[in-house]
């Protein structure tokens, strides 16, 4: 898992959509000073976000073997519906606020991409001692041949 | 050409949606929503289930135009993500239909994108440039023609001056690539896995199991049987004592009414939850195949009818309750509540007479939930509740009607027109009326319900 890459591109997404959405708003024009300022917390709540509710699905799937597309197939559909869920009630219990909105808004579009960087990474496999030599087989077919699947 | 439809509904989503409240747009957006579902999957749609649910889902589009209530909207939302579901796989459970429907809503573009790479690669490389042919020949010649036809004739080139394009900004924007975002991913329905495989592969019979034991099985007979006596001969006994205590209820107080009322339905709730739990323990596998079971089935039936009628007590205590102080959410909110119970044990009772599995309770009931949920926003409450407080009622709260949403506004005018009523009251009910009036005249036509369509001037002087 290329950790750094992912959280450095969801870093710049989230920042961009946190701001087109602010800027739309004709009162609020955004200031330079205080988008680059604004980095600052955008990359601290992001990477937490994703090292504490992304990668763990991540890490438990590979200690079982999994490839990252069964981790992806498996629990995407119900972290997006809960992540969803989340966002939606956050918005409207702020009364449709922008900067809450544009907060939000980043915040699905932004853990949503980084399951589809996560789940897109070349496949490495990391075997255990109690892997067959079939299982072993099968792993380095999917690996040669990925989109087959 | 199919994106093209995609692009167009986007821009219409934005037309009607962008800082627009709720009204006939909801109509609007079903229709383009069952459009684009139709063009894109046409032989899904010739399919019996969803050509029921295309109706079911416009029907409650149309409730929404004509109530323009919360109830109305929120039912219009799930039939969006029942049909949804549908078109994703017709097979399944409703609720299965519900997963499928939100998912493929709000993530199913970025699904496919990896779960099916190849799909999504041929889209881009047929459709990219030619959807961009497709839009930016048109305008440019539209432009230029307009343009030229401008200076041609005066009449047009006033037309031309009046078309106002004010309204498109960077919000206006962002929401159109949202709703392109959720027209592509509803184009392309996809499924949540594995509960959708698990849902198809799951049937709503129940099977005798190779470990089946007669000796096993006597004795939880046994332990069934005398568990259920026992019950039966408590709840009849409560029964008894329900029934007298009705006719000895002061009805002039609603405090004790409504406490009756209360505690009526917490015991509801418990006694109900006991009695389909018990129900499904004991019926859950083999000893529906036992040879001597016939005495516990009629124990449980005896059950649910004991439950019935403890459902039917609930009912008149609340109906006393409603015609000696009017309607409420919530006194109708216990009627809704008790019918679903009703409902609950009548679906308990056909899974023990049938041999069915609890799947068959779970799917047989959330579909009939959702029918009721679609039957109920098929009226406005609030206005039915005014309607029935103020002509047959024998008291009310006039309070709790004022603040009641707008669908009573006009009622309660007329009504303050035709009585005397207290200073402060009257007062509250025109600015309410007050308020409507300028609500009305505030919105667009995209925000129109089908009653402030067919306003009448007598409506708007009163």
């Amino acid at each position: 898992m290329n950790i750094p890459n992912n959280l450095g591109k969801c870093i710049v997404l989230a920042s961009i959509m946190f701001w087109i959405i602010v800027s739309s708003e004709e009162s609020s024009e955004p200031i330079f000073f205080f988008v680059v300022l604004s980095s600052i917390p955008i990359a601290l709540v992001v990477s937490a976000t994703i090292l504490f509710t992304v990668c763990p699905f991540f890490w438990n799937g590979r200690h079982k073997n999994r490839t990252n597309v069964e981790i992806f197939k498996m629990y995407f559909p119900y972290y997006s519906i809960a992540i969803f869920s989340l966002c939606t009630i956050g918005i409207i219990s702020s009364d449709f606020n922008i900067y809450e909105t544009a907060f939000y808004v980043s915040a699905f579009f932004t853990t949503n991409f980084s399951w589809i960087w996560f789940a897109k990474e070349p496949l490495t496999y990391t075997y255990t001692q109690n892997s067959t030599t079939n299982e072993i087989q099968n792993k380095e077919n999917i690996k040669n041949n990925p989109v087959s699947r | 050409m199919k994106h093209i439809l995609l692009v167009i509904a986007s821009l219409l989503f934005s037309v009607l949606f962008f800082e627009k409240s709720i009204g006939i747009n909801l109509l609007i957006f079903s229709i383009i929503t069952l459009i684009v579902l139709s063009v894109y999957h046409p032989q899904k749609a010739k399919q019996k289930e969803n050509i029921v649910y295309s109706v079911v889902y416009l029907l409650s589009a149309i409730f929404v135009f004509i109530q323009d209530s919360s109830l109305s909207i929120f039912a219009n939302c799930v039939a969006f993500f029942t049909l949804v579901g549908l078109f994703s796989d017709h097979k399944t459970s409703i609720y299965i239909n519900w997963l499928n429907g939100v998912f493929t809503s709000i993530a199913g573009l970025l699904f496919i994108k990896v779960n099916h790479p190849e799909k999504k690669k041929h889209h881009q490389n047929i459709d990219l440039l030619h959807l961009t042919k497709l839009i930016v020949i048109p305008i440019v010649f539209v432009v230029i023609f307009i343009l030229l036809y401008k200076n041609g004739n005066p009449l047009f080139e006033d037309m031309i001056n009046k078309i106002n394009f004010d309204f498109i900004n960077i919000q206006w924007l962002l929401l159109t690539i949202l709703g392109f975002y959720l027209f592509i991913n509803i184009s392309e329905p996809v499924q949540v896995e594995p509960a959708t495989t698990k849902d198809l592969s799951l049937k709503n019979e129940l099977f005798k199991s190779e470990k089946f034991s007669d000796e096993k099985l006597k004795k939880e007979k046994q332990l069934g049987t005398t568990l259920l006596s026992l019950l039966n001969l408590l709840i009849g006994f409560y029964l008894i004592t329900d029934i007298i205590s009705i006719q000895s209820l002061d009805i002039s107080r609603a405090s004790v009414l409504s406490a009756e009322v209360h505690k009526g339905i917490n015991t509801l709730i418990a006694s109900i939850i006991m009695a389909i739990s018990i129900i499904l323990y004991f019926f859950r596998g083999d000893l529906n195949f036992y040879k001597e079971n016939r005495l516990l089935k009629y124990l449980t039936f005896l059950w649910i009818i004991f439950n019935v009628v403890l459902v039917a007590l609930i009912f008149i205590k609340n109906q006393n309750y409603i015609t000696a102080f009017g309607l409420t959410n919530k006194r109708i909110g216990v009627h809704i509540y008790i019918s679903l119970v009703l409902i609950g044990l009548l679906t308990t009772f056909l899974k023990v007479v049938k041999t069915k599995n609890m799947v068959f309770l779970f799917r047989v009931n959330t579909q009939i939930a959702f029918c009721i949920l679609i039957a109920l926003s098929a009226i406005n409450w609030d206005h039915t509740i005014t309607n029935y407080n103020l002509n047959t009622a024998k008291s009310y709260d006039l309070n709790y009607l004022i603040e009641l949403s707008d669908a009573n506004a006009i009622l309660l005018k007329e009504y303050s027109k035709q009585h005397t009523l207290d200073p402060k009251l009257n007062y509250k009910i025109d600015i309410k009326y007050a308020d409507y009036l300028k609500k009305i005249e505030e919105k667009t036509w995209q925000e129109l319900s089908f009653k402030e369509y067919k306003m009448s001037d007598t409506d708007k002087a009163l």
